[in-house]
């Protein structure tokens, strides 16, 4: 305890140098926390749209079908198995489907296209396709109609030509496009909704209707009531071609996705492909979509299958996403790295200062009969409450601004907001809270300062007593 | 006088001084590495996008780009060609035809874009050819009998075109090469097997071979078990000009390999001549003319003159077909920049704490430099500059570590093959060849410069706020 004591007495001495060397350590804990605070937001935010508005994040497929995927590939799917998979604790429902590959037209109009047999009811409880359909457009009929409107203001007329047939799915990224302030927003967005709506029916089972991509409807200039046509290869090599009406479209957020896809109801596409029963995907929407729960889940999954069926989780069925992720994490933490380096660097420069100027100091402390270890100790604790300071103070701002961020995302506007969209990202930075990073915050901070120390314990250990006293 | 003072200053205390030195060599050396293997990926990225696939300008009907319609292709071709041509800045010119198609083989499809063209124009405008894959075939040279295709290595994979397969000739070349006998053995299980895909190739290479083996041995089993079929043959599929749907048999002439699995998964090349029976098109029929210039520099410039003298055609310089690909190269200079200002700053507080240290022990020489007759400006400069001294010592030392480092390796390229799938799926080489501009060492310098100038004020006001005759007195 006195030793405690002593060294925080020791620590205000020369208050600057402390200040400043805390300083430093807090820099870099701050940098580091809030850092990696928006990367993981962001993956997260990315993954997350990502995996639930396509994949899931378990699938239950044929055993090839990954690998090859053919019509061909597909299981049959009954009440059974299906009650075997509800019962896991950890599934909360069973979302078949049914994909393929196909050409798709509209008049002159041809592209490769996804098509997905849905059970549109099913996927409420995972991609919620029906929250994804167009709610409104920005039409160059509907900006019009925005800017003959006396009752809305000039700068959300500048404002709307540069989102030009941009499709909403809700009014309040709509709202943000515009930049409403949400106390206006009662006022102008009633009308501009009004200017803005775009109608959308529903598919269901039984039902040849079509719901297709944002992206994919202006490539094809299709419209709803519009037919489209699909071409493809069906069951055993069969022919495959259909023809349906849109009755809706739906904006899905990843680009690569969105201009591509087809939905169909699921019987209506086994019907196209000649595999009436089969599935080729049974996506499992779960209760908690921890990793270790998911692998847990896999587990249990897999016991309960029949042979020719295999379960996938969503590592692998984004394995180009989750290897990007990976790169730029660690581009970040290289980084990071850097920066501790150079702190580390600081933090030796400083205790250096320490030794060479209190050497007078510990020659008089060891010759009227002070231990060594117990100066050495003390030097110690100095240091390691200078970086503790540091990153105490580091982790409570840094903190206070994530928990601040979590729920008040960085969210941008205008032009940056549009080039955002074309990534099919979220204008808006994350933060996400990150529990376990502090941990190796501390671990580093403390790695620190113990390297550092090594210079003055070798010194005080090593001390001449005479020669000290001398200088 | 003051600064030959200052740089005698610097060395007073060796010890301390080269601390700092060496954390600020290692902090500039650490960034400005970082910024060059960054900017090196960036470089390549937008260099094989401008020679492999995109080229400088394209030009097309206005409404053409929107859905690729068909009927949409280019007036009086031959008089729109002359004109580009005759345009200065234009090095050479190809023309194309565009369908939107499907590529079969007996067990798989998938959509793709069919790009008609002439070979030997085409090879003045891009070095795609240049990227095909040794013993695939070549670049339309072959003649054959069947119609010609020339793939991306992502499609031949997707259709099965390239495989993957251990057998007898595999072992006995692994054998050659000095594999570890049990690891043989483990894969001489598998004689015989031909993988259905890359993919299941990879998991059954990570299922029978433990960690240390596929790292060691895994590129090159890859390398072994990848096998072309020759000959391969595929169907493409699309609508003619009148709606119906057609299509043929075509053969593989050449598999390209770009770095860039979205374009050599959707792009297929075939000779116009080949599509025009199928399509009902003319021969001067064409979507699109794919422009080269002879610099880069001159985009902006001959994008404009074109504009003007073809008022009635879409043209597009490569900024505007792929704004990421301009984005990215104009927004990431700010972030270097931001980089280098973060890790100056970190830098700035060891500096800060040993200008401060230095000033502190200096009190009585401080005050007797006053005493005699030294004015406060004068004081000032001299930590200044020993500030800055003691900040461009370690910087020029860093950026010396630096160019000489990316020198080595912008030859020899730095290999992030495990990450090869997320940098291509970005269409960004996993094998990186460092570099950087000079005028970026110039930005360095001015911000070292500028960090030792800031951190110098603090320590530099406190000597001035000395009063002499107290400085004097101390011990």
């Amino acid at each position: 305890m006195n030793n405690l004591k002593l060294a925080w007495r020791n620590l205000w001495r020369n208050r600057r140098r402390t200040l400043i060397t805390s300083a430093s350590i807090f820099f870099a804990v701050f940098f580091a926390l809030v850092m990696r605070s928006i990367q993981l937001g962001s993956y997260d935010h990315m993954y997350k749209n990502a995996i639930e508005s396509y994949t899931g994040y378990i699938q239950i497929q044929h055993r090839d079908f990954w690998d090859e995927k053919t019509v061909d590939n597909t299981f049959t799917y009954d009440k059974y198995l299906e009650k075997q998979i509800l019962a896991d604790e950890n599934v909360t429902a069973a979302i078949p489907r049914f994909e393929s590959f196909a050409l798709a037209s509209n008049g002159p109009q041809t592209k490769g296209v996804l098509v997905m047999g849905i059970a549109p009811e099913k996927e409420i409880h995972l991609s919620k396709i029906r929250d994804k359909t167009v709610k409104f457009r920005l039409t160059s009929e509907s900006i019009a109609k925005i800017e003959e409107d006396p009752s809305i203001p000039e700068k959300v007329k500048e404002l709307a030509p540069l989102f030009e047939n941009n499709a909403y799915t809700t009014a309040s990224r709509l709202q943000l496009d515009l930049d409403i302030p949400d106390k206006e927003a009662h006022v102008l967005m009633p009308a501009i909704e009004a200017h803005a709506r775009s109608e959308n029916g529903s598919i269901a089972m039984g039902e040849p209707g079509a719901w297709v991509g944002d992206k994919l409807a202006q490539y094809l200039q299709l419209g709803i009531g519009d037919t489209i046509v699909l071409i493809g290869q069906g069951y055993h090599a069969t022919t495959a071609a259909g023809k349906y009406e849109i009755k809706g479209i739906v904006k899905i957020p990843l680009p690569d996705i969105d201009n591509k896809i087809v939905y169909l109801p699921l019987d209506i596409c086994q019907e196209l492909y000649n595999a009436q029963g089969n599935l080729t995907s049974l996506a499992l929407a779960v209760k908690d979509n921890k990793d270790k729960a998911i692998a847990g889940t896999v587990e249990r999954i897999s016991t309960k299958i029949p042979g020719d069926q295999k379960v996938m989780e969503w590592r692998e069925m984004n394995e180009v996403m989750v290897s990007q992720m990976d790169a730029d994490d660690k581009g970040g933490q290289i980084m990071l790295g850097i920066l501790y380096l150079v702190i580390a660097f600081g933090i030796f420069g400083t205790v250096l200062m320490l030794t060479s100027e209190r050497k007078r100091e510990f020659g008089v402390l060891v010759a009227i009969g002070m231990q060594k270890k117990k100066l050495a100790s003390i030097m110690t604790l100095e240091m390691l409450l200078i970086g503790l300071l540091g990153l105490l103070v580091g982790v409570v701002v840094a903190s206070a601004l994530i928990l601040y961020g979590v729920d008040h995302p960085i969210i941008f506007k205008g032009e940056t907001a549009k080039m955002f969209a074309e990534y099919g990202m979220e204008p808006k930075m994350a933060f996400m809270t990150i529990g376990s990073y502090y941990i190796s915050q501390i671990v580093i901070v403390v790695a620190m300062v113990l390297l550092a120390i090594g210079y003055p314990l070798r010194k005080i250990t090593g001390m001449k007593v005479v020669n000290a006293l001398r200088a | 006088m003051i600064w030959k003072t200052a740089w005698k200053n610097v060395w007073r205390n060796k010890v301390r001084s080269m601390v700092v030195i060496a954390s600020v060599t290692i902090g500039i050396f650490g960034g400005i590495f970082a910024v060059a293997v960054m900017n090196g990926a960036i470089a390549q990225r937008v260099d094989a996008a401008l020679n492999e696939e995109i080229s400088h300008i394209h030009i097309n009907d206005p409404a053409f780009r929107d859905n690729y319609d068909m009927q949409l292709i280019i007036a009086d071709p031959e008089q729109v060609i002359s004109t580009i041509l005759e345009t200065p800045g234009v090095a050479a010119l190809t023309p194309r035809t565009m369908i939107a198609g499907m590529a079969n083989t007996a067990t798989k499809s998938t959509g793709v874009q069919i790009i008609g063209i002439a070979p030997e124009k085409e090879k003045e405008v891009l070095k795609l050819y240049d990227t095909t894959i040794p013993g695939t075939g070549d670049f339309f040279e072959t003649e054959s009998r069947y119609k010609l295709a020339y793939i991306g290595h992502e499609l031949a994979k997707e259709l099965n075109i390239i495989r993957y397969r251990i057998d007898q000739d595999v072992l006995d070349s692994l054998a050659v090469k000095n594999l570890p006998v049990e690891l043989l053995d483990k894969l001489s299980a598998f004689s015989g097997t031909r993988f259905k895909s890359e993919k299941a190739f990879k998991k059954e290479m990570k299922g029978a071979l433990s960690l240390k083996e596929q790292n060691a041995y895994g590129a090159l089993i890859k390398e072994e078990a990848w096998s072309f079929r020759a000959r391969s043959k595929m169907t493409l599929t699309f609508l003619d000009k009148e709606q119906i749907q057609t299509g043929a048999v075509f053969r593989i002439t050449g598999v390209f390999d770009i770095k860039n699995s979205m374009y050599e998964m959707s792009q297929v090349l075939v000779k116009n001549e080949d599509m025009m029976g199928l399509t009902g098109m003319a021969p001067n029929e064409y979507h699109q003319l794919v422009v080269r210039l002879n610099d880069t520099e001159l985009t902006e410039k001959t994008t404009t003159s074109l504009r003007e003298k073809l008022p009635g055609l879409e043209i597009m310089n490569w900024k505007e077909i792929q704004p990421d690909l301009a984005m990215m190269t104009d927004m990431v200079q700010n972030f270097y920049a931001i980089f280098m200002v973060v890790i100056l700053a970190a830098l700035a507080f060891g500096i800060v704490n040993t200008m401060l240290m230095v000033v502190l022990e200096r009190t009585k020489e401080l005050g007797m430099l006053t005493a005699i007759g030294m004015n406060k400006k004068r004081v000032f400069r001299m930590i200044m500059l020993e500030s800055v001294f003691l900040s461009m010592v370690g910087g020029v030392v860093g950026m010396i570590i630096s160019k000489i480092l990316i020198g080595l390796t912008s030859s020899t390229g730095i290999n992030f093959a495990s990450y090869a799938e997320g940098f291509e799926a970005l269409g960004f080489a996993a094998h990186i060849y460092p570099e950087i501009s000079t005028s970026f060492f110039i930005t360095v310098t001015v911000l070292i410069i500028l960090t030792g100038i800031l951190s110098s004020i603090y320590p530099a006001l406190k000597a001035l706020k000395l009063d002499p005759a107290e400085a004097l007195r101390t011990e």
